[in-house]
């Protein structure tokens, strides 16, 4: 589908949509959803219910938040001990600490990986997911395979991502309900001591903090 | 036990351990108007207009077809506009109207 | 650094203040059937588990919040572990996985052993 913000933006704001350059470039008609949305929104505007500007300004929240800010915290915790126990024990508070704030009332409860216990996260009943530190879910932890499959068989889903998880590691599948929301403090890869933090936070991906895969060093020994 | 009852007491989004098939390990990244919806949600829930959990409500009252058939916010818009509907705060035909009116801003197709 | 003569006798807690189970508590996920909206899935209903934390403050039940009015009666919920072998019985993996999910206080109840 063609680049349509900066069109629908223009569309709402000024409420004509220009038909002279009926070429090419203009831009394709809006599906029957795209329409239901800007109607909603536009007549809460209209009614006064809140701001065009705050639509504008959570996607620029909504845009700023990436795996990169879990990646930034899971790797301080890899490094600073104190930090880590503060990240185990309040994972909100700890977030907070590097600036990542938490624009809803959920909290962050961090699931610890060990030789001894593997962490899963799901939510079977929708899509609950730790957006203020990770940004949004892919799709396929939203669709109905992972969401049923992940309690019923964990290890067969795991080996879907290519992770096998030895028979006297326990797996903690944590689904997701309320207002907590989850995070995987991955292992720290076996030959990263070498490693400055900003090395360290490029190992951790999204998918090792949903605890899927686990974080691994690149093929190569460096995290380049 | 009638014949109906597992359909009303099973929510449509229930799924866990149910069957189901392997997961594509596929991703997309969001189309203008979801983003939109997804900012939606959030402001109307910062408003206490509708909150999250209501929002998930809306979404399960859509039905096993609804929620089978339309998109993640698909769903959510369609909820949406369900739940003002039942505060008052839009009525359908306010809805009907101004969708009417965003869809003249395009050409009408011709065939 | 707390000290027990700190501590002031006398305020009453109001209903829902006060947990009603402690983290090692043995527990039963209700059998219930809700008409309407419900956050306790159906493959967790009669299963035993484990209260693991006391998920604090009190929060709103979320099976009326999602009715409206952003309100709902105040309750603790409860982070509880169950057995995967607990919840299926032909569960292939190994023994020692389990589940935690978040129940809220009015789903569960004590298992006296």
């Amino acid at each position: 589908m063609s680049s349509q913000d900066q069109a629908i933006s223009s569309t709402h704001e000024h409420g004509v949509h220009d038909h002279a350059d009926a070429d090419v470039s203009e831009p394709a008609r809006p599906g029957y959803y795209e329409v239901m949305e800007t109607a909603v929104r536009e007549l809460l505007i209209e009614r006064r219910f809140f701001e065009a500007g705050e639509i504008r300004h959570q996607i620029e929240v909504l845009d700023s938040r990436t795996p990169a800010l879990g990646a930034k915290v899971v790797a301080r915790a890899w490094v600073d001990p104190e930090f880590r126990a503060r990240f185990l024990a309040n994972g909100r508070t700890a977030c907070e600490e590097l600036g990542i704030t938490f624009y809803d009332d959920t909290q962050l409860i961090v699931l610890e990986n060990t030789e001894k216990v593997h962490n899963l996260i799901v939510c079977t009943l929708c899509s609950c997911y730790p957006r203020p530190v990770l940004g949004l879910p892919p799709d396929w932890y939203k669709l109905k395979p992972y969401r049923a499959r992940a309690v019923y068989e964990p290890r067969a889903v795991l080996a879907e991502f290519g992770t096998i998880i030895p028979d006297d590691v326990e797996i903690r599948v944590s689904d997701s309900t309320a207002q907590v929301r989850f995070l995987v403090l991955p292992r720290r890869p076996e030959g990263s001591e070498h490693l400055t933090e900003e090395q360290l936070a490029a190992l951790v991906t999204r998918d090792t903090m949903i605890g899927v895969v686990p974080a691994m060093l690149k093929p190569d020994g460096d995290a380049s | 036990m009638t014949a109906t009852e597992h359909l009303v007491k099973r929510l449509p989004n229930d799924v866990g351990g149910t069957p189901a098939d392997p997961i594509q390990i596929a991703d997309h990244p969001l189309e203008p108007w979801e983003k939109r919806c997804h900012a939606l949600a959030d402001v109307l829930d910062f408003h206490k207009i509708i909150n999250t959990e209501e929002k998930r409500r809306g979404v399960e009252s859509l039905g096993t077809e609804l929620v089978n058939k339309l998109s993640y916010y698909e769903r959510w818009i369609a909820a949406f506009a369900n739940i003002l509907f039942q505060k008052a705060i839009l009525s359908p035909s306010d809805l009907a109207r101004k969708m009417q009116e965003v869809e003249a801003r395009w050409p009408t197709r011709e065939k | 650094m707390y000290k027990a003569e700190w501590r002031i006798i006398g305020p009453v807690p109001a209903f829902g203040e006060t947990p009603l189970f402690m983290p090692g508590d043995r527990v039963r996920i209700l059998v219930r059937w809700p008409v309407g909206h419900y956050r306790v899935p159906i493959y967790l209903r009669g299963k035993l588990g484990i209260v693991e934390t006391i998920i604090e403050p009190p929060a709103v039940d979320n099976e009326q919040e999602g009715y409206g009015r952003n309100a709902g009666e105040k309750r603790h919920y409860y982070r509880v572990a169950v057995q995967l072998t607990e919840i299926w019985p032909a569960y292939a993996g190994s023994s020692r996985d389990s589940l935690h999910i978040e129940v809220f206080e009015t789903w569960l109840e004590r298992i006296e052993t």
